[in-house]
C-alpha cells in the first residue's frame, strides 16, 4: 500500500519537474542576477518555494510573482 | 451541503485570490481560518484586499495557534524529515495540518508535503487536505459552480489560466471524469 503511494509520489514529482523545466522561460531566467537565477533553478528542481524565496531574498508572495514572470508553473 | 470550517496556508491564498471566482470558497465553507503567521506572509494589495474583505464580512477568521499546536507542528516537521519521499515542510504548512488534525478542519494548501502527509504519516491519515483542484471539484459537487458540460475541463482550465498553476494529469483527469459523470446524471 505505502509502496504504491511512494511510487505515485515519485511519478508525480517527475511529471511536475518536467513541466517546470519545459514551460520555464529560460531566456528570462538566464538574464536574472545570480541570486534570483539560482533561486529559480532551485525551485524548478526541488519544488520548495519557501527555501527558493529565501535564496532569492524575496518574500513568498514576491517569489510566486517571479515564478509567473519566468513562466514556471506551480504543479500541485 | 456546505462544509463548516477550513484552514488555509499562504500558498493556497496567494493563488486562490487571483482566481476569477475566488468567492466560491466562502460559499463552500462557513468559515475559513487564516493562521496569524500566514497573515504575516501576505504583502500584495490584491491578496491583502481580498483577505481583509473576507475578515470584514466574517467569512475569514484569524486563527491564533496555541503553543501546544506549534510544538506538535515542530514534531511533525521532524517526522516529515524522516521520510525521504516527502518534500520539505515548513512551520506554516505543518501548523495547518496540526490544526486540521486536532479540530477536524479541512486543510487548504498548495504545498506538496502537506498534501502527501496524510498518505505517509499515520497520525495525520484522517486529515482532509484539499488543494484548489479539490475545492473546485467540491464546488461543482455542491452546485456552487455550474460546470460547462460541453467542456468539462473548463473550470479547471480557468483556474490554471488565472494563476499559472497546473494540476497533475492523473488527478486532473479523475476530476474531469467526475464532472462528466455529474453532467450525464443531470
Amino acid at each position: 500500500m505505502q509502496e504504491d503511494v511512494i511510487r505515485e509520489i515519485i511519478e508525480e514529482e517527475r511529471e511536475a519537474r518536467e513541466l517546470r523545466r519545459r514551460m520555464a522561460d529560460w531566456e528570462f531566467i538566464n538574464k536574472q542576477p545570480p541570486r534570483i537565477r539560482e533561486a529559480l533553478k532551485y525551485y524548478i528542481e526541488k519544488d520548495d518555494m519557501r527555501l527558493a524565496a529565501k535564496l532569492a531574498g524575496l518574500n513568498i508572495e514576491e517569489f510566486r510573482e517571479l515564478l509567473r514572470k519566468a513562466r514556471i508553473p506551480v504543479v500541485v | 451541503m456546505r462544509r463548516e470550517f477550513a484552514i488555509a496556508d499562504t500558498c493556497f491564498l496567494i493563488d486562490w485570490s487571483r482566481y476569477r471566482r475566488r468567492d466560491v470558497l466562502f460559499r463552500l465553507f462557513r468559515t475559513v481560518f487564516v493562521p496569524e503567521n500566514v497573515l504575516n506572509e501576505v504583502k500584495s494589495e490584491n491578496v491583502i484586499t481580498w483577505i481583509s474583505e473576507g475578515l470584514r464580512s466574517d467569512r475569514l477568521t484569524l486563527y491564533t495557534p496555541v503553543s501546544d499546536e506549534v510544538e506538535e507542528a515542530r514534531e511533525l516537521i521532524e517526522e516529515s524529515r524522516l521520510h525521504s519521499q516527502l518534500p520539505s515542510m515548513d512551520l506554516p504548512e505543518a501548523l495547518c495540518l496540526v490544526i486540521g488534525r486536532r479540530r477536524g478542519y479541512i486543510v487548504l494548501t498548495e504545498n506538496r508535503a502537506a498534501l502527501l502527509a496524510p498518505k505517509l504519516l499515520n497520525r495525520y491519515r484522517n486529515v482532509e487536505v484539499w488543494r484548489a483542484l479539490e475545492v473546485l471539484l467540491n464546488a461543482i459537487r455542491y452546485n456552487i459552480i455550474e460546470p460547462d458540460c460541453s467542456n468539462p475541463r473548463k473550470v479547471f482550465d480557468e483556474y490554471c489560466h488565472d494563476t499559472l498553476h497546473i494540476f497533475p494529469s492523473k488527478a486532473l483527469n479523475e476530476a474531469i471524469r467526475e464532472v462528466e459523470e455529474l453532467c450525464r446524471r443531470t
